[in-house]
């Protein structure tokens, strides 16, 4: 009997943290993501800018780590089983992803732009043996260019 | 080009979608596929069970003997039950087995048909038995199992189960023990259908050998007592309800002009209880 209780609260907990705290973070995202609608985020490599305008350009990173809750693993294990997009991932991706670049801006609040952004993503506390729970890092890196007024 | 700055609209990244809902499709899906395996396995067992030879069927036997602690086939009490069973084997349709009675103490009211013939008789069942008559119906019921090898159906669905709790929850999950303790699995292994004809079976042997099916009734009459007075005990118990049952062995016996005489009296030494 136990057993089965531990992971019936288990996944209601899961549920209801996780659904709850992926709420709030979004929250947050927006929020942040509109404070900094004005800074130019590109990928491009090179912009058209003479040189002797640029002030300053630094590296500026950032990177944040979203863990699984059990809820959505549980989900995601039964998707192994029959195939299809793992939908209960995907909101854990975006939300990495996301607060990875915020954090990347806001080490730059100052720049005119940022460029040759990339964003790298990697699994963390993942280990071969299945129990543990898996981690997401998503790291974003770009160049923080400052122009001469 | 102007460039303006803004947000977008939607987020094309992050499916809408009630997670819950997935959820439960996903998991009655995999429930359907293992009752479906169950039901699968199940099937072919019907078909493989008769053709296993029996020879084989004695090699499977041994382990099953030599796991069961504290049995007992050569004390007195164990003696006079298999004598009854043997006049039993001898007066009605010999089987292809060598019955050997085993008794084992315990306040369980039953008895198991186990592979190779060999029937475990539980202390507490010999406890309550009132008449040579009812104790030679439950043996000879027992017997009827192994006239179409339920015995061995029941296993294999045992095995089954116990294959597919280990591959989905793993070797020793507690889980898998769980269900299999709640479904008592070992006691659900016989359909409804399968006891009935061990009653019939029963019967028939019951009414060569004495002459009258008297005393066939009695033991389910007393479980049928005992059942409405513990609630929930027998619940999921595949033995058709006792009332169904014993309407079923007067009507059977009636078509078959099988009467009811006097019963002989149990010999002394299988009520009693043993020195603690």
């Amino acid at each position: 009997m136990n057993d089965l209780t531990i992971i019936i609260t288990l996944i209601a907990i899961g549920y209801i943290a996780g659904t709850w705290a992926e709420k709030r973070h979004y929250r947050s995202i927006e929020k942040r993501e509109r404070e900094f609608l004005d800074l130019p985020t590109v990928s491009i490599k090179n912009v058209n800018i003479d040189d002797a305008k640029v002030k300053k350009a630094e590296i500026v990173y950032g990177g944040a780590v979203i863990s699984v809750d059990y809820f959505k693993r549980i989900l995601a294990g039964l998707r192994n089983i029959f195939g299809g997009a793992v939908k209960s991932y995907e909101s854990l991706i975006d939300r990495a992803r996301r607060e990875a670049l915020l954090r990347m801006k806001a080490m730059a609040p100052d720049a005119t732009m940022i460029i040759n952004v990339r964003i790298e993503t990697s699994t963390i506390g993942r280990k071969s043996h299945k129990k543990s729970v898996a981690c997401l890092e998503a790291f974003a890196y770009g160049t923080a260019i400052y122009l001469e007024e | 080009m102007k460039y303006t700055a803004r947000m977008p609209e939607t987020n094309v990244n992050v499916t809408p979608t009630s997670p819950l809902r997935e959820f439960f499709v996903l998991l009655s899906g995999v429930i359907a596929i293992i009752v479906g395996i169950y039901l699968l396995l199940g099937l072919a067992l019907n078909i493989i069970v008769p053709r296993i030879p029996m020879t084989f069927e004695r090699k499977m036997a041994g382990p099953f003997i030599n796991s069961m602690a504290s049995v007992d086939r050569s004390s007195e009490k164990a003696q006079t039950v298999q004598k009854l069973l043997d006049v039993i084997q001898g007066r009605y349709a010999k089987l292809p087995y060598t019955f050997t009675v085993y008794l084992q103490e315990s306040p369980r009211v039953n008895a198991v048909a186990l592979p190779g013939g060999n029937i475990v008789v539980f202390s507490g069942l010999l406890e309550k038995v009132e008449s040579e008559n009812e104790l030679a119906f439950i043996l000879a019921h027992e017997m009827g199992h192994y006239v179409n090898r339920d015995h061995l159906k029941g296993l294999g669905r045992v095995l089954v189960f116990i294959m597919i709790s280990a591959v989905l929850l793993g070797p020793d999950s507690s889980v898998g023990n769980l269900l299999a303790q709640s479904l008592n699995i070992t006691e659900m292994a016989f359909s409804r259908n399968q006891e009935t004809l061990a009653d019939e079976f029963a019967l028939n042997a019951l009414h060569s050998t004495y002459g009258h099916v008297g005393g066939s009734a009695d033991f389910f009459i007393k479980l049928s007592k005992e059942v409405n007075a513990g609630l929930g005990g027998h619940y999921f118990s595949t033995h058709p309800e006792n009332l169904k049952r014993i309407a079923h062995l007067k009507n059977y016996s009636r078509i078959h002009g099988f009467a009811e005489k006097l019963l002989r009296n149990i010999p002394a030494i299988i009520n009693k209880k043993r020195p603690a």
